[in-house]
């Protein structure tokens, strides 16, 4: 368990000397926030759309944040890294099991302040739905960060894995109810309804609406579907994730 | 001269080697049109609906520049992979002008955007209509003009920074900004909503100038043709084509 908080804080301190990117991706949020969410609010019907807009945008923030661990493993891979890895005094399990949490961990603590913003600006109130909603996003992004993990050793190359996850991001975003909602997608296409209903990011827009109490923007009947949802999704990927990635990592097979 | 057609098929040459990135591009683009484009078409406000007719018809202009300015932009990532791996060595090696390799680089880089975009257009003419003759000559200079001023810009960032990171994350906050402050997404009756700051930089946005343009072809009946974004559009290629061509000269022989 000790050797695993070594590889946890690792890729926590790691994720923190990409002081630019950290930057970058700050005004990205802060410009969707600014811009998208304010202008698209004028465009559109949906009533308190920039509140709800700026909900999903957290949700977005953190899956696109706990991705990038799989391009953690290419730059290693790239720099001869790996094999100093491996041959540290660490159990292979201890290992990957770490690298799995420290990916979800360092990404929620990355965007923890803009949740804080996300909440300001729109106006939280119940401290303790959103406490449980902070727990299913925990596990969300641990489930992200295994996802990212078990795909970037499945590809094993940092061009397709870029262009892979763009094409998932692509998708998996917009078939979601994080900038949407689900009666809207479903009115437009009972097919992109289907795919939204089933979607990780759609669980964990719909149950951090739900924590923020604010009823304008909770379309959500019942919570715990998308709690169940999120912790499938998260038993899922990371038994994925880490069977994955202990398997290729011997011999050279992530090569 | 022939320096340059030179490097114009060498990048061409390279262009179809990224038969992934083109196929993930066209994916992420087709996702924007047939998913948030119809979903956005079905919650649009009464008033904004008089003023575009049709989200999708609207925003099908906008694509073919998204998809513009992302394939323009690859050039970038080429040259920075070449900075980092340290082939511009080569490059300055060949037996050509630094005048030819710059302008060449920065042609080809417009050339492969027309390139990519072409499908783009084609989809936006078969679901919102075909233009004259006379309209798709002018459609085509004006977005050869765009393109050619993105490579610019692409490649005046890659000579700038040192790492594939930097480079990627520049490229999404010059995106995010670029897109967000232009009438790409949503209209500038909506943008002026959000203050007389945003509207300006969107007027006098390229990116609008060029969508503008092929709505004012396609959709006379709601946009009317303005010469002035010509005259942005010029303004925005000489600077960066200067720019790009006088980094990618000096900087690369300084290193």
């Amino acid at each position: 368990m000790n050797k695993t908080l070594y590889v946890i804080e690792r890729d926590i301190r790691l994720f923190f000397q990409y002081k630019f990117l950290i930057i970058m991706r700050a005004i990205w949020f802060v410009s969707q926030v600014l811009l998208f969410g304010v202008i698209a609010a004028n465009m559109v019907s949906v009533s308190s759309y920039f509140q709800y807009y700026v909900a999903g945008l957290s949700v977005m923030a953190l899956y696109s944040t706990a991705i990038f661990i799989g391009f953690d493993i290419y730059e290693e891979a790239e720099h001869g890294v790996f094999e100093y890895l491996l041959s540290l005094p660490v159990s292979r399990r201890d290992l990957v099991v770490g690298r799995s949490i420290g990916g979800g961990l360092r990404a929620f603590i990355y965007v923890g302040p803009l949740v804080a913003i996300s909440l300001f600006v729109i106006g939280a109130i119940s401290p303790l739905n959103f406490a449980i909603a902070l727990l299913a996003l925990f596990l969300f992004s641990f489930g992200i960060s295994g996802m990212s993990i078990a795909i970037a050793v499945l590809i094993k190359s940092s061009d397709r894995f870029d262009i892979f996850m763009g094409v998932l991001d692509a998708f998996i975003v917009r078939l979601s109810t994080t900038m949407y909602p689900l009666a809207i997608i479903q009115q437009t296409n009972p097919v992109y309804g289907g795919a939204a209903s089933f979607n990780p990011l759609s669980y964990a827009s719909d149950l951090f609406r739900w924590g923020t109490g604010l009823e304008k923007i909770i379309y959500v009947q019942n919570p715990l579907l998308p709690l169940l949802g999120i912790v499938v999704f998260f038993g899922l990927f990371t038994f994925l994730g880490i069977t994955i990635y202990e398997r290729m990592i011997e011999g050279g097979g992530w090569r | 001269m022939s320096g340059i057609v030179r490097m114009v098929e060498h990048d061409f040459t390279n262009f179809f080697r990224y038969k992934w990135w083109l196929v993930g591009l066209i994916s992420m683009n087709l996702a924007d049109l047939f998913v948030s484009a119809l979903v956005y078409n079905t919650i649009l406000r009464k008033s904004v609906f008089q003023a575009i007719g049709s989200y999708f018809n609207f925003f099908a202009p906008g694509l073919a520049v998204t998809g513009l300015f992302a394939s323009a932009f690859m050039i970038g990532r080429e040259i920075n992979m070449e900075r980092r791996r340290e082939v511009h060595h080569y490059m300055l090696s060949l037996p050509m002008t630094r005048f030819e390799l710059a302008i060449g680089r920065v042609l080809s880089g417009g050339l492969r955007g027309m390139m990519y975009m072409s499908p783009l257009l084609l989809t936006c003419f078969i679901f919102v209509g075909f233009p004259n003759v006379w309209q798709l000559l002018m459609i085509l200079a004006v977005l050869f003009l765009l393109a050619v001023g993105i490579s610019g810009l692409s490649i005046s960032i890659a000579v700038s920074t040192s790492s594939l990171e930097k480079f990627i994350t520049a490229r999404g906050a010059v995106y995010y900004l670029l897109f967000f402050c232009s009438t790409v997404f949503y209209p500038l009756v909506v943008i002026e909503k959000a203050g007389p700051v945003i509207t300006t930089l969107a007027e006098i946005n390229p990116l609008s100038g060029a969508s503008d343009m092929i709505r004012s072809f396609l959709l006379p009946q709601f946009f009317s043709f303005s010469y002035l974004s010509i005259v942005y559009i010029s303004t925005f290629s000489a600077i960066f084509i200067l720019t790009a061509a006088f980094a990618y000269m000096k900087i690369l022989e300084r290193q």
